[in-house]
């Protein structure tokens, strides 16, 4: 059987990579299982310089999701390049840096830092709902994600996929803006800007007010932007929301997407990917499918 | 230091109401659990509801491997678990998060360490008095303040009365009975878990008095391991330092309580 998939001309052993933000650089998951049982990593959130984030309270539980609202906390670039990527690189997965930042030249500063690292791929964050400037603001229309894309593509020496926010009237046409400014990949979706209220306080849960939704709770919206985004692009899309099965990869897989990424399944529960990866595999056995590629876009409207 | 930490199926053997709300459920451990110390949580998986709880473990027996959490329903996720039958099974990712520094406390020595302990605070205290006690050779006097909302919510004093003389305050402050004990005698080190006014209070009086305490802190949580970074508090090492965010989960839940930023 054959998992591995080809993400703009970066090998992965298989489709499922962690998702951002919920992985940290990977040290925390690897002393529960051999982390090299994914595809890929992508990293938590790195700006240009340190930050501190929100303060608390950041969680708040759905019925079958979770709001956050982090802001970006994370020791910077250069400490990541310093102090985790050896370590990350050595894990044979494919490291993915999420990049975010403040202005243009946040994110091209960090990208070009990333650029003489070693990582794989530049995953550019411009979908974070959770920070006061940047973050979502470069994400919300075409035109700003075909600058910003535009600028970091100039800097990037790496394949860059863009990370689309769902806070969008039209994901087609702002998955077309990232692709003709130069994405390389395209993945999908962030998180949905929502909130939770205390009745008996009257007060919002969050510090931050609003926060960002993720869990099967999206999963639905998730898969329809992913269905979309593949059609009107032609890039590898890798598509994430709410997956938590083998068979939620697979239906990401067959709605478009090259590869998948894997969020609120690891804090919910911390096995979440050797037991992904292995239903994936028996999904696949039970239903005589010998290649992950032939999933992908698979899906029949007839 | 790398975590023993693993994620298990354990199974309840007892579940026992103790107090108004408070229900003491005790786990059989699976062979591969590492045991756990004093301070550390068990993240538990419940039917019914999105997330794991965080529960301190309020003992753990080593030649039964019987861990036993006391649960204080909050919300509708400690209700369910409340509800959990003698058979039932759940997974759970532990032991996590820094201990209570018990060893490094003692240094071999027989330890004078108080405990203070509000509300569903005292649960982890109970482990601390059990462990500090089998340490000392059940000849530590360990001296346990107590403090409820009120009399129905009270629980542990008579088990704490076992290893030294317990104060049980309802509906008050427990921190006005250690005031006074302090005023005659300082301990090696204070212990303490409960609600965040409460340690902001014993901060003060820690400080007024020169005594090292540490505490145990709360938050909503995530992963429960470190990686999602939600369950953050606020630390600063000396005071005037710039605050940093600390995660309870992996860098707590147990800190100098000098350090902790109260809001």
């Amino acid at each position: 059987m054959n998992m591995s998939v080809d993400l703009c001309g970066v090998k992965l052993k298989n489709p499922l990579i962690a998702a951002s933000g919920t992985f940290g650089f990977g040290r925390e998951y690897d002393e529960l299982y051999d982390i090299s049982c994914w595809g890929g990593i992508s990293v938590k959130g790195l700006t240009n310089e340190p930050r501190t984030g929100n303060p608390p309270h950041r969680i708040a539980e759905t019925s079958s999701g979770i709001l956050n609202s982090v802001g970006l906390q994370n020791p910077g670039v250069d400490a990541f390049i310093r102090e985790e990527l050896p370590w990350l690189s050595r894990m044979g997965v494919v490291v993915i840096a999420n990049v975010a930042g403040a202005t243009t030249d946040d994110y091209t500063e960090a990208v070009r830092k990333l650029s003489d690292s070693p990582v794989d791929i530049i995953e550019l964050n411009i979908s974070c709902p959770n920070v006061k400037e940047g973050g979502v603001h470069f994400g919300i229309c075409p035109k700003s994600v075909s600058k910003v894309t535009g600028a970091v593509r100039k800097r990037c020496l790496k394949p860059l996929m863009v990370k689309l926010s769902p806070n969008v009237s039209d994901i087609a046409s702002v998955a077309r803006a990232a692709e003709d400014a130069g994405a390389d990949a395209i993945s999908l979706i962030n998180t949905i800007t929502g909130m939770a209220i205390d009745a008996r306080t009257r007060r919002p849960i969050l510090a931050n007010i609003t926060g960002g939704l993720s869990g099967p709770a999206i999963k639905p919206v998730a898969l329809r932007m992913t269905w979309q985004a593949s059609k009107a692009v032609a890039v590898p899309v890798v598509g994430m929301g709410g997956i938590d099965t083998g068979t939620d990869a697979a239906e990401f897989l067959i709605a478009g997407a090259r590869a998948v990424m894997i969020g609120t399944a690891n804090i919910t529960d911390p096995t979440a990917g050797p037991r992904i990866r292995a239903e994936l595999e028996n999904f696949m056995s039970e239903n005589g499918v010998d290649d992950a590629n032939e999933l992908v876009g698979s899906l029949r409207t007839d | 230091m790398k975590s023993a930490a693993r994620d298990i199926v354990s199974r309840v053997i007892s579940n026992e109401r103790i107090a108004d709300r408070i229900h003491d459920i005790r786990f059989a451990l699976h062979s591969a659990a590492e045991p756990p110390l004093p301070g550390q949580f068990a993240h538990v998986s419940v039917p019914g509801v999105f997330l794991r709880r965080p529960i301190s473990i309020a003992g753990f027996d080593p030649a039964s491997r019987i861990a036993r959490l006391i649960v204080r329903v909050a919300g509708r996720g400690t209700d369910i678990l409340s509800h959990m039958k003698t058979g039932d099974e759940t997974r759970m990712t532990m032991p996590l998060g820094n201990p209570y520094p018990i060893r490094e406390l003692t240094g071999g020595e027989i330890p004078d360490i108080w405990l203070v302990g509000g509300g569903i605070g005292a649960a982890p205290l109970l482990y601390a008095a059990d462990y500090i006690s089998r340490l000392a050779g059940g000849r530590a006097g360990i001296k346990t303040f107590l403090g409820f909302r009120d009399a129905a919510a009270a629980f542990g004093a008579s088990e704490f009365e076992a290893y030294g003389e317990t104060s049980l305050d309802i509906g008050g402050f427990v921190t006005d009975a250690l005031t006074e004990s302090l005023g005659k005698k300082i301990p090696d080190a204070i212990l303490a878990c409960g609600p965040a006014p409460m340690l902001s209070s014993l901060q003060k009086i820690c400080a007024r008095s020169g005594v090292r305490a540490y505490a145990s802190l709360e938050e909503r949580m995530g992963c429960g391991v470190g990686a999602c970074l939600v369950c953050n508090c606020g630390i600063s090492k000396d005071a005037g330092d710039e605050v940093s965010y600390k995660r309870v989960c992996r860098d707590g839940p147990v800190f100098p309580l000098p350090e902790v930023v109260f809001k």
